[in-house]
């Protein structure tokens, strides 16, 4: 009976638990759980995404057999479905318990950290409605009242264009209150969220413009799907007005290696300087990636497994174009048909886009400062014709006792060695160890960089008229070695291919090509398509001794036998249908068209 | 220790005849089979390009059946007996009908042709090959009032899955000028690598601006030697 004296005895806090006081009023907290929130920002392609990176046309899959099949699929239906209504409501979640149960922290950081929530939720948004189309827009807990009754939580889909509304007047609202955050890359501040904006505005402005340019328009009757055209110009301006401001704002595109090519790589691998405006971090021994280790270059692997995974495709090659402003065809034959030799094997590449250099590795390059050994063949002058033999070994000479076919292959029809004759360069990080599984890469992953944020504001202006839209293009291409002015009359297919050359693989491909329109003529599955199927380029040493092209090098385009199916993207991938159980929960759902 | 033994033979043998009662589903012994047509003729289409869909009511899981369509039009399925819906689905030579189901009874081998409303017919069609030329001859017919050609097309190929996505050689139609109804010409250069075959195959495809796949004529063997 005395001991209930103690009362306090049994009233303490519990040690294996965080209760909702104690979280939503320490900052400290509240930042480990946004650390969760911005770790789980949805991404297709991105974030070290191997497999998804040679999914189009830029690349093709050259590891492990077991996941050959991403040589041979086609676009589902359900290709980049997205419908995380389980973060959002996380989100809102912590929206509603921070205005409610926070009461011991500043105004100020109160502030930050809803519009952080907000950053996120809208960025979650955008994610949703580039894949789906319009989605239920859900700003609250939805919480079941056990009346019988569930249509109050069956919330029917917005038009498209609301949801990118919502996206636009959400980041509007919380632009102002992010001063905390000015020095952090990691975590939402004023330009993470304009440049949010002028992608998002960028998205909703083509898809009305180019979407009501179809032969027959992609559109669901009540909006959910397709954006009218009237609403394009809205839309460029609103993306040009927040592009405008990132470029005039404190960021500068990388320029800190005189040498072009490394400094393009250097941009994303060093995380100096202040071009990459929001990232995703990561640190060695903490949180680490194994990017490197998926795509170092196979002599150069640090580990016993894996390597060589990401296989560029010739066609990605060619569109990076020539610095005197040709097009970017390599010269493999000349008119009548017949090799021409190159003194070195890298002298085909010669005079070519520094960002080629810098996103690729191609024959007679380095990395890490040591050269890689890409080398198909040999061509043996036989007969008036070339005999193009390879080794059966790696790294193998030939009975001139020279070398045969490389250390790196290419290989045709070979397991971690490229398959196309290219490796990636951009992204594989050149720390030490970096390509090992016990250390891993730790370079970062940038959501928006200034880079991008030039080519929103060319595409915008263009759209719009504005005769200064070339000077954005130009300034990005300075960068990568063109001369000043070096495009005096911009196209739409300039812009384009400015797009797919300098933000490869990261993650904007796919979705560039949707919201033009043009995906399902770019990927339109035809085995003669030398944008859909994967080509490789092989290089071969000549053997014709005594005459002036001995000991040179001869290139031939291939199909790589790994490679079996063109990408074919249907015009149902432009939004990917709704899961049937989703639709099975909520009656009040529109399919997507052709679903 | 004897009967021990026995008496652990016995249920170990016992668990191995009763458990086999749970996992074992029988399979589905019916097919459903037939084709896809307009006004009774075959509609053919791209292999392994557009689907029917099957839905089954009265299951707690309610997922779609996809039904796979050949390249001569015919499809068929496994099912078990019972009441399905068959939807006709978009992205298809033919109209979207997804609302306008059909009820089909599967009973045993049950046959069944799907109606469909194609945008654009190609009739009357002839292929002929003189020199190194094969000269296809043909009708466009529009079905669906407000459907806009984009594309007519003339394949040949290696194997008889000649169509968009494998063939050898695709001549592209005038389809701006195209009549509806009246005889229109598309010939082809017969490609070098096809050359010295005994015969190649041959298809004329036409597809509306509402879809991303054709309408193909049956596929025709045409004799190179």
């Amino acid at each position: 009976m005395s001991s209930c004296n103690h009362d306090d005895w049994f009233d303490r806090d519990p040690k294996q638990m965080i209760t909702d006081d104690q979280l939503w009023n320490n900052p400290k907290l509240i930042t480990s759980l946004l650390a969760n929130y911005y770790n789980r920002l949805p991404t297709l392609h991105g974030v070290f995404n191997t497999g998804g990176m040679t999914e189009i046309d830029d690349a093709m899959w050259s590891g492990h057999r077991d996941q050959n099949w991403r040589n041979d699929f086609q676009f589902g239906d359900d290709y980049g479905r997205y419908w995380d209504y389980g973060l959002i409501r996380d989100l809102n979640l912590s929206l509603e318990n921070i205005g409610k149960l926070s009461t011991q922290l500043s105004d100020e950081q109160k502030r930050q950290f809803i519009a952080e929530l907000r950053f996120i939720r809208a960025f979650v948004y955008f994610e949703m409605v580039k894949r789906m189309g319009g989605v239920p827009i859900v700003t609250t807990q939805l919480i079941y009242d056990f009346s019988g009754d569930p249509t109050p939580l069956q919330v029917p889909r917005a038009k498209e264009y609301e949801v990118y509304d919502f996206i636009f007047t959400e980041l509007e609202a919380i632009k102002e209150d992010l001063a905390g955050n000015i020095k952090s890359k990691t975590r939402a501040n004023r330009y993470a969220v304009l440049a949010l904006e002028s992608r998002a505005m960028l998205y909703a402005a083509s898809i009305a413009k180019y979407n009501s340019l179809m032969g027959s328009p992609v559109t669901t009757p009540g909006g959910e799907v397709g954006i009218p055209a009237s609403m394009a110009n809205d839309y460029y301006t609103k993306s040009l007005t927040a592009s405008k401001e990132i470029i005039s704002g404190p960021y500068k595109l990388f320029n800190e290696n005189p040498d072009k090519g490394a400094n393009f790589y250097d941009m994303l691998n060093k995380k100096t300087g202040s071009e990459v405006i929001f990232a995703k971090d990561y640190v060695t021994g903490l949180k680490v990636h194994r990017f490197a280790y998926d795509n170092i270059v196979k002599s150069l692997t640090e580990d016993n497994e894996s390597s060589s995974t990401i296989s560029p495709s010739l066609s990605f090659v060619e569109s990076f174009d020539y610095l005197d402003g040709s097009k970017g065809v390599l010269h493999d034959r000349d008119a009548a048909g017949n090799y021409i030799a190159y003194s070195r094997i890298s002298d085909i590449f010669a005079n070519k886009d520094a960002r080629l250099y810098g996103t690729v590795v191609y024959p007679g390059t380095t990395f890490k400062n040591l050269p890689v050994s890409i080398q198909a063949g040999v061509a043996v002058w036989n007969d008036g014709t070339y005999q193009l033999t390879t080794a059966a070994e790696l790294g193998k000479n030939y009975t001139d006792g020279q070398l045969w076919t490389g250390f790196d292959g290419p290989k045709d029809d070979a397991m971690d060695v490229s398959n196309t004759g290219f490796y990636i360069r951009k992204f594989v990080s050149d720390a030490p160890a970096a390509s090992t599984r016990g250390t891993s890469a730790a370079n970062w992953w940038p959501w928006f960089r200034l880079g991008e944020i030039y080519l929103n504001a060319a595409e915008a202006a263009f759209e719009l008229g504005q005769a200064d839209a070339r000077d954005y293009i130009n300034t990005l291409r300075e960068r990568a070695g063109f001369p000043a002015n070096s495009i005096q009359t911009l196209t739409t297919d300039i812009i384009r291919n400015e797009r797919r050359v300098e933000l490869a693989f990261e993650d904007h491909r796919y979705f560039d090509l949707k919201r033009w329109r043009i995906a399902h003529l770019v990927w339109d599955g035809s085995e003669n398509d030398p944008n859909a199927v994967v080509h490789g380029l092989f290089a071969y040493r000549v053997i014709r001794p005594g005459h002036p092209d001995n000991g040179k090098f001869i290139f031939e385009r291939v199909r790589p036998s790994r490679f079996r199916r063109a990408r074919f993207f249907r015009l149902a991938n432009y939004y990917s249908s709704i899961a049937q159980d989703v639709l099975n929960k909520n009656p009040k759902l529109v399919r997507n068209p052709f679903q | 220790m004897k009967s021990k033994l026995l008496i652990s033979l016995v249920i170990t043998a016992g668990l191995l005849f009763t458990g086999c009662e749970y996992d074992n589903f029988e399979a589905p012994g019916a097919m459903l089979s037939g084709k896809v047509v307009y006004e009774g003729k075959a509609v053919g289409v791209r292999s392994n390009g557009p689907q029917l869909e099957l839905w089954q009511d009265g299951f707690p899981l309610r997922s779609l059946i996809p039904v796979f369509i050949n390249q001569d039009g015919t499809f068929s399925a496994s099912l078990f007996d019972g009441k399905y819906k068959l939807v006709r689905k978009g992205d298809s030579p033919w109209l979207q009908q997804a609302t306008d189901t059909i009820i089909v009874n599967v009973k045993g081998n049950t046959y069944l042709d799907v109606p469909v409303t194609p945008y654009f017919t190609i009739t009357d069609e002839s292929f002929q090959k003189s020199g190194n030329t094969v000269t296809a001859r043909f009708a466009v017919n529009k079905i669906v009032e407000n459907a806009r050609v984009e594309l007519v097309r003339l394949y040949l190929g290696k194997s008889i899955l000649t169509d968009q996505v494998q063939r050898e050689l695709r001549v592209d139609g005038n389809a701006d000028n195209l009549v509806f109804g009246q005889q229109t010409v598309i010939a082809g250069e017969i490609p070098d690598n096809l050359k010295n075959l005994d015969y190649v195959f041959a298809r004329l495809g036409v597809k509306s601006t509402s879809s991303g796949e054709y309408y193909y004529t049956p596929v025709q063997k045409v004799a190179l030697k």
